[in-house]
């Protein structure tokens, strides 16, 4: 292969292909028994120091600035700031998200003496009428905000980058409009981002001990690693994009040990492994279950979640209504409702129609039907099945077979092989006068099956099917309303799936039992559940209800869109001063990310490409530096992006967060990778056994400098051009806000 | 435990030659042992010489090519490193020698025989349609009619369907409904001639087992894996597209295989034929369905990989490269398209008469059909005319409207896109209130480019509305919904019409013609366009087309554009027949376009249960069966089922394959030999295929939102069982695994499936007499209703 072909820029005057470092006979020139410490200079530490302190002041600045404006509820504060409310009260709430940063805002509102007396209820809801110390509140966020940015600094600077490269990046971080708006409100992305760098910090901190393992230092930042991102996890499910990032790190590290040219025994390798498994498995586990045990142990009053948990969750909750139920004994009066729909099961002296329009014919029969509102027609009396041994008197358990006697027209529940009035593929629900013969007992028997609530049945508490004995459907219905035949009232029907869960029904009332012979029989005593059992039951729900977060948002936006910023979201707007918060990136920043992604592949994909031929175009080290470091942010950036195509959930522009940082950092990497010759190295701190390496000095041309401070300036132009939007202090004219629409779908209010 | 000496012992890849003596040993009585047996062995290289491999090793290679014989069809007998070169050793009795020399001849025979016997015996035992016979049967009827329909699937299985009736000198009259008992018409042949494609999987199961380099047994095995399973015999058996889809399938995978086993002789007539075959098969495996496209893209997969393993062989010369990548793009891309378009071609050259499908096609499509009124359309169109409205989009509908109103948003009536022709399709131009002028005053007045119109729907009297207020679907657009009358309306129904095109010789004057002129209607108020998006409502809406007003002014989108198709008017004259041709190009892409929007339509509804559909995670171990029709004690009943121990053999396989390529690349990494980097070669390498199409074949139907069932998992069983005779196969044919315990593991193989097929015979052929009495002991999953009618659904 001849340099001719190549399109790719030689990188520096090193033969094309160097042979292996430890190979490598320039190294004994040095003093071969030196050991490198450290490739800097100190004057280089005192820069680096100087640039990391300007930068962190840089980057408290823009999260503090005004950031007691606007003094009302903003966007997703509603949620945040409510959950820390409910931390402050001890009532139990639920949320899709694990617990931790709620309750960092909660111990934040502690401190600063809140009592949780607001329930951010509204969007635009006034801080100051209410009482609320918001600053304090806000300030948490804003000052993890801030400190992302030194993190991302040293990650980079641990990574082996230049100052210039490393100041970039968090140059790009501090100025990002998105990470400001979302960094300096109560919301949790902003813990969750700096969990997230913690995370990457350590790792790298961590592989670079790896010539040195199970040293101190070793141990030290590898258990750092697991803690920082069993921290992430427990802000928000999205940490676990973090975990696969660090995991794949972490196979393709144990995967090098593993080979044989490593020279470590199987019984070495395994100890590594084991050590890992200690570090970045176990460790996590129990740092993200004892959020959960922190989380239960101060929710301990009944609040507004404890609808979404099981009966037997709610019962350890003081004051919860489940404990009110009571026994159902055969020959009661009762009420049996829906669970989905809240309908009572309900029959009136009206028939089906014998024909219904569409043609089909109905057995004539008394209507069933699910009815909103209390009437005596709802009520059941309960029978047993066993026609001699009626066992009035004794409690309903499970799975006992029953009958239910329509009190009002004093006839017998009965299902049969009848089409239902709207559904041909289930079954007739209706009634059989206790006049009429007994021939048709047997499709009067239902098996009452208790899905949830102990094994008898008890009112409020427990959760029910009625299984047909005979045809074997389950007594159902759903919000379909009948014809004016059936008065609007709701169809129930025999629904062949058994599984389904809108099958459930409870009784919520015994007809003569009254509140105070409920205060007698029950003695409202608080129950106590394994731990791990809740937890399991909270992590499950918390799962399915993520899952099935599907409602459209006016703002969500799809994945695509984000890396090229198509769409904001408009956070909160204040209609006569006409200000607004509308989340929106760095448009000229970001853009400029997504080209150096576009880089990446690029050059990686020319580089496999030209290797495949037997041509290598880039210096050995310049290389490594490409694949190891930048490639690791890159594939920080796949992970914490890709997944999100696979969610069916309505997603935002702020679920891009995580993945924008690494993209920034791609970018001040790209850019040293195109303007900067070489590379600083080594970096790694050398071990009993690692040879004398060659010192490699990175040199940065005037023109790296030249390019970086016009990229710094296109940044913070298009940053302070839209801070108004971003901060919402001050509102732009009709005019301004047309010249800030770079794309017709960012969608402004007061636009026009 | 791994102590120095372990790690002395390893040997490093490529120095297989120096193996320590223990092995050699061990090697030399295995071959003591192979050399009895005579039995085609797997070879150990799967392509023969390799060209990407130094030119020393290939020399070896063709030394040993030479030494070995190349006797049989498609199978080169190679030997693994370490043997000497295996001998056929011929017996001396003069039939067994026979036997011996045509093996590989009689054997696919018998099997097929087999096959022919088991998928054609009592063909007729059911007189009644037999579940999707139904669908499939009557688009077969379409055929031998001529009139157009609409299916979602494309053309070809369903005109080889009416091939097969028309040899059966089936006139095309019978209705297919389902259930109903078959009148004086052959259906026996017909279903003969579907499950002839079923019988010829197994052939073909053996030959591309003997391609994969499998050993003798293991290409029988697999052969009768495909045999003896009930729910591909059951299938076959009637008329259906899934035989042919399943044997196309196979053909692709087969052609595939021979393919590859060509790679060392690149340009020859073999490689050519075999390449172009491949790309033949895949245009008929995707005309049949799109399911087909899944094979596809295996078959896409491996030649990326092959490309890409050319590419860094540095000897070979650039041309020859760029030749490999335009002979690949010739029969790989240009040929399958070229095979699917012209299935499209019969189609509409066959279906030349209206029929229940002309809703789906643009207007002038459906013009140019025998029987079509539209040429009676009056020309010009004018206030009070009646008219349905034609979107131009590919794969647009009528515009549509019914009782039904919207669940949120306004609440009021539905307006929707709809491809079935009915009376709510109808809408009368009438005047806006703001400029009133007596509808019947003399002549008709004509519409013209910029006139303002109200469109009431005839049925329910409501007008065309838009407002404020978000669509359901696509939030971002305004709704569309009928609102007011005659009486009450108001400005949000006034619609400006814009007159795009003409697509007749008629001039562009700005004057609306039915048919041929394209025109949008914009909302006067809002200023937005009508738009029509192919993008389904939910359920509540019947899953018909969204119709928004679209405020991003796309003025060229065509999904904003309409055309009058339908025209009433008594005081027109009725129009002279002037017919314009539809663009075959146009008229294919409208009807793939219609086909995806329609299977995007096919969502499982969440507020109902469908007792026939399963979760793909039902599949793979069988927890799921089928009922096939009416499970009366009088019928002769079909239970969709597969063979148990195929399908559970298949899925296990699938595991067992992954573990074991994970413990030989772990050891690999630490350099331990367990097999030979030839065997690894071909253990991957045919492997990765198997692997490759379950996977292609399974995951998709994981990810779609479409309703799925239980058939969706046939292609991808196929190259589950495959693997589970390779890597029975493999593990069989270890050094140190004796004869006696080969044949046993093969003797108990085979004997549990025919057994099993045996056992669940009257699923595949028919329960007569009530199903309980006979079918209790076949109930072996709690999930199966052979004999109860409800039960619960279980996942995996």
């Amino acid at each position: 292969a001849t340099g001719s072909e190549s399109t790719l820029r030689q990188r520096s005057t090193v033969p094309k292909h160097t042979p292996p470092t430890d190979s490598n006979t320039a190294a004994t020139e040095d003093a071969p028994k030196k050991v490198i410490k450290s490739v800097f200079t100190s004057a280089e530490k005192t820069n680096s120091l100087i640039a990391l302190a300007g930068l962190t002041a840089l980057a408290i600045v823009s999260r503090f600035y005004k950031i007691n404006e606007p003094d009302e509820v903003v966007f997703d504060e509603v949620h945040f700031g409510k959950f820390a409310s409910y931390y402050l009260r001890g009532s139990y709430f639920f949320d899709v998200h694990p617990p931790l940063a709620k309750m960092m805002l909660a111990a934040m509102g502690y401190f600063i003496g809140y009592d949780g007396h607001f329930l951010f209820d509204n969007i635009g809801d006034k801080y100051n009428d209410n009482n609320v110390p918001y600053i304090g509140l806000r300030a948490l966020p804003a000052f993890l905000g801030a400190m992302t940015v030194p993190l991302v600094y040293m990650t980079m600077r641990e990574a082996g980058f230049p100052i210039l490269t490393c100041a970039l990046a968090a140059f790009f971080v501090i100025f990002d409009n998105m990470l400001v708006t979302q960094t300096r409100l109560i919301l949790l992305d902003s813990m969750l981002v700096f969990f997230m760098m913690c995370s990457i910090y350590s790792y790298v901190r961590f592989y670079k001990t790896r010539n040195n393992p199970f040293s101190l230092k070793w141990w030290s930042w590898m258990i750092a690693t697991g803690i920082s991102i069993a921290l992430t996890t427990s802000v928000k499910m999205v940490g676990l994009f973090t975990v696969a990032t660090i995991g794949v790190a972490v196979i393709w590290d144990l995967w090098e040990l593993l080979d044989i040219r490593r020279r470590l025994t199987m019984q070495q390798f395994m100890n590594h492994f084991y050590a890992r498994a200690i570090g970045l498995i176990l460790i996590p586990v129990v740092v993200y279950l004892f959020w959960f045990y922190v989380h239960f142990a101060i929710l301990i009053n009944s609040g507004p979640g404890d609808d979404f948990m099981s009966t037997e969750f709610q019962e350890t909750l003081k004051g919860n209504t489940m404990a009110d139920g009571i026994y159902v004994k055969y020959g009661d009066n009762i009420t049996i409702r829906h669970k989905d729909t809240s309908v009572y099961l309900h029959s009136h002296a009206h028939n089906y129609p014998l024909r219904y329009d569409d043609g089909r014919i109905s057995s004539a029969g008394q209507q069933v039907t699910g009815y909103s509102h209390e009437d005596p027609n709802n009520l059941w009396q309960i029978y047993s099945d066993n026609v001699e041994n009626t066992k009035i008197g004794n409690q309903v358990k499970d799975k006992d077979v029953i009958r239910l006697l329509h009190v009002a027209t004093s006839s017998w529940l009965l299902a049969h092989d009848v089409a239902s009035p709207t559904m041909t593929t289930n079954e007739e629900i209706t009634t059989y006068s206790t006049n009429e013969d007994g021939s048709r007992f047997n499709e009067t028997t239902f098996q009452i099956i208790l899905e949830s609530g102990g094994d008898k049945l008890r009112t409020m508490a427990s959760n029910f099917k009625l299984l047909h004995q005979s045809t074997k459907v389950a007594i159902w219905t759903h919000s379909q309303k009948l014809p004016d035949w059936g008065f609007e009232q709701q169809e129930v029907n025999g629904n062949k799936n058994l599984v389904q869960k809108s099958n459930l029904w409870l009784s919520d009332n015994i007809e003569g039992k009254n509140a105070s012979e409920i205060d007698q029989e029950s003695s409202k005593a608080v129950k106590t559940r394994s731990f791990i059992l809740k937890f399991l039951e909270l992590q499950g729900k918390m799962i399915s209800h993520n899952a099935g977060l599907t409602d459209s948002h006016p703002y969500q936006s799809s994945p695509i869109e984000w890396p090229f910023l198509v769409r904001g979201i408009s956070f909160w707007t204040e209609n006569e001063t006409r200000k607004q918060i509308y989340l929106i990136g760095n448009p000229l920043g970001m853009w400029i990310a997504v080209a150096s992604l576009a880089v990446i592949i690029g050059v990686s994909g020319a580089d496999l490409l030209s290797r495949r031929r037997g041509f290598y175009p880039l210096n050995q080290d310049v290389q490594k530096r490409f694949y190891y470091a930048t490639g690791f942010f890159f594939i920080g950036w796949i992970f914490h992006y890709i997944p999100f195509f696979l969610m069916g959930r309505a997603l935002f522009l702020h679920h891009y967060m995580p993945a924008l940082v690494f993209s920034y950092m791609v970018l001040a990497a790209v850019h040293g990778f195109i303007f900067i010759e070489g590379v600083d190295g080594p970096i790694s701190d050398p071990g009993p056994e690692t040879r004398p390496r060659q010192l490699q000095r990175a040199i940065v041309p005037v023109i790296a400098y030249a390019t970086g401070i016009i990229l710094m300036a296109i940044h913070l132009g298009s940053f302070l051009f839209f801070a108004p939007l971003s901060y919402g202090t001050s509102a732009p004219s009709v005019a301004g806000l047309a010249r800030r629409k770079f794309l017709p779908q960012w969608d402004y209010h007061f636009a026009k | 435990m791994y102590t120095s000496e372990n790690i002395k012992r390893r040997n490093p890849v490529g120095s297989s030659f120096s193996r320590d003596q223990g092995h050699q040993q061990q090697q030399d009585d295995h071959h003591y042992n192979s050399q009895n047996e005579n039995q085609n062995r797997a070879s150990a290289d799967p392509y023969g010489p390799n060209p990407l491999k130094p030119a020393f090793q290939q020399q070896q290679q063709h030394q040993q090519q030479h030494q070995s014989s190349v006797a049989a069809y498609g199978y080169r007998d190679h030997y693994q490193f370490g043997y000497a070169p295996p001998r056929k050793e011929y017996s001396a009795n003069k039939y067994i020698r026979f036997y011996q020399e045509n093996d590989y001849i009689l054997i696919p025979t018998l099997l097929t025989l087999v096959s022919f016997w088991t998928r054609f015996r009592d063909i007729k035992s059911s007189d009644y349609v037999v579940w999707d016979e139904a669908h499939f049967g009557k688009f077969g009827s379409f055929y031998i009619k001529g009139d157009f329909y609409f299916d979602v699937h494309p053309p070809l299985g369903k005109m080889l369907v009416g091939l097969s009736g028309a040899l059966a000198g089936y006139d095309g009259t019978f209705g297919f409904d389902s259930g109903a008992k078959y009148p004086d018409i052959n259906y026996g042949f017909m279903r003969i001639f579907n499950a002839f494609f079923g019988a010829i999987m197994v052939p073909l199961a053996y030959w591309t087992s003997q391609e994969l380099r499998m050993s003798q047994a293991a290409c029988i095995f697999a052969a009768v894996l495909v045999l003896f399973d009930n729910a591909y015999l059951t299938i076959s058996r009637f008329i259906l597209l899934d035989s042919m889809l399943l044997a196309a399938t196979c053909f692709v995978f087969f052609c595939l295989t021979r393919f590859r086993n060509e790679r060392h002789d690149p340009f020859s007539l073999d490689w050519w034929l075999w390449l172009a075959m491949t790309g033949v098969a895949i245009g008929l495996v995707s005309s049949i369905k799109w399911v087909g496209l899944f094979v596809t893209a295996l078959v896409g997969l491996n030649t990326i990989e092959e490309l890409w393993d050319l590419f860094g062989d540095l000897s070979l010369p650039k041309t020859t490269y760029v030749k490999h990548w335009v002979a690949r793009a010739a029969c790989l891309i240009a040929l399958p398209f070229s095979v699917y378009v012209a299935s499209f071609a019969l189609h509409f050259a066959i279906l030349r008469n209206s029929g229940p499908g002309d809703a789906q096609m643009s207007s002038l499509f459906q013009a140019g059909l025998n029987g079509n009124d539209f040429r009676n359309n009056p020309l010009y169109v004018a206030y009070g005319s009646k008219v349905t409205i034609k979107n131009t989009g590919y794969g647009g509908g009528l515009l549509h409207s019914h009782v039904q109103t919207f669940p949120e948003g306004s609440g009021q009536q539905q307006v929707t896109c709809y491809h079935h022709k009915d009376n709510n399709n109808n809408w009368v131009i009438k005047n806006v209130k703001s400029e009133e002028v007596p509808e019947d005053a003399g002549s008709p007045r004509i519409l013209r480019n910029g006139n303002l119109i109200r469109l009431g729907h005839e049925q329910t009297n409501r007008s065309l509305h838009s407002h404020r207020i978000k669509a359901p679907v696509t939030s971002a657009q305004w709704e569309v919904s009928g609102y007011g009358d005659d009486t009450t309306n108001d400005a949000n129904d006034e619609w400006v019409i814009e007159v795009v095109d003409e697509n007749s010789h008629h001039p562009k004057d700005g004057q609306l013609r039915s048919l041929s002129t394209t025109f949008r209607l914009r909302h006067r108020v809002l200023g937005c366009l009508l738009t029509a998006e192919n993008v389904n409502l939910p359920q509540w809406g019947f899953r018909q087309i969204e119709v928004t007003c679209d405020t991003r002014n796309r003025t060229n989108s065509p999904h904003s554009i309409w055309n009058i198709e339908q025209h009433w008017n008594d005081n027109l004259p009725a129009g002279e027949g002037n017919l314009y041709k539809s663009k075959f190009w146009k008229d294919f892409w409208h009807l793939n376009v219609a086909m995806m929007t329609s299977n995007n339509a096919l969502i499982p509804d969440p507020d109902k249960e469908d007792v026939l559909a399963s979760n793909p995670s039902q599949w793979p171990l069988l927890a799921v069966g089928l009922r096939m029709c009416g499970w009366g004690d009088d019928a002769v009943k079909f239970y969709l089922l597969g063979n148990p121990i195929v399908w559970w053999g298949g899925t296990l396989s699938l595991g067992v394959f992954a573990l074991t390529v994970c413990y030989y690349i772990v050891r690999r990494q630490r350099k331990f030999q367990d097999v030979t980097p030839m065997e690894w070669d071909q253990f991957l390498s045919a492997g990765k295929l198997l692997v490759g199409g379950w996977f292609l074949h399974y995951i998709p139907f994981c990810i779609m939102g479409r309703v799925t069932y239980l058939h969706h998992y046939f292609p991808a069983l196929y190259f589950s069982l495959l693997l589970f005779s390779f890597v029975i196969d493999h593990f069989v044919n270890r050094p140190g695994v004796s004869r006696k315990v080969r044949n046993v593991v093969w003797a108990v193989a085979f004997t549990a499936v025919t057994f099993t097929f045996l056992f669940f015979w009257d699923v595949s052929y028919g329960i007569r007499g009530p199903a309980a009495e006979t079918m209790t002991s076949r109930q072996w999953r709690g999930a199966w209703n052979i004999i109860d009618d409800h039960k619960p659904n279980t996942f995996i």
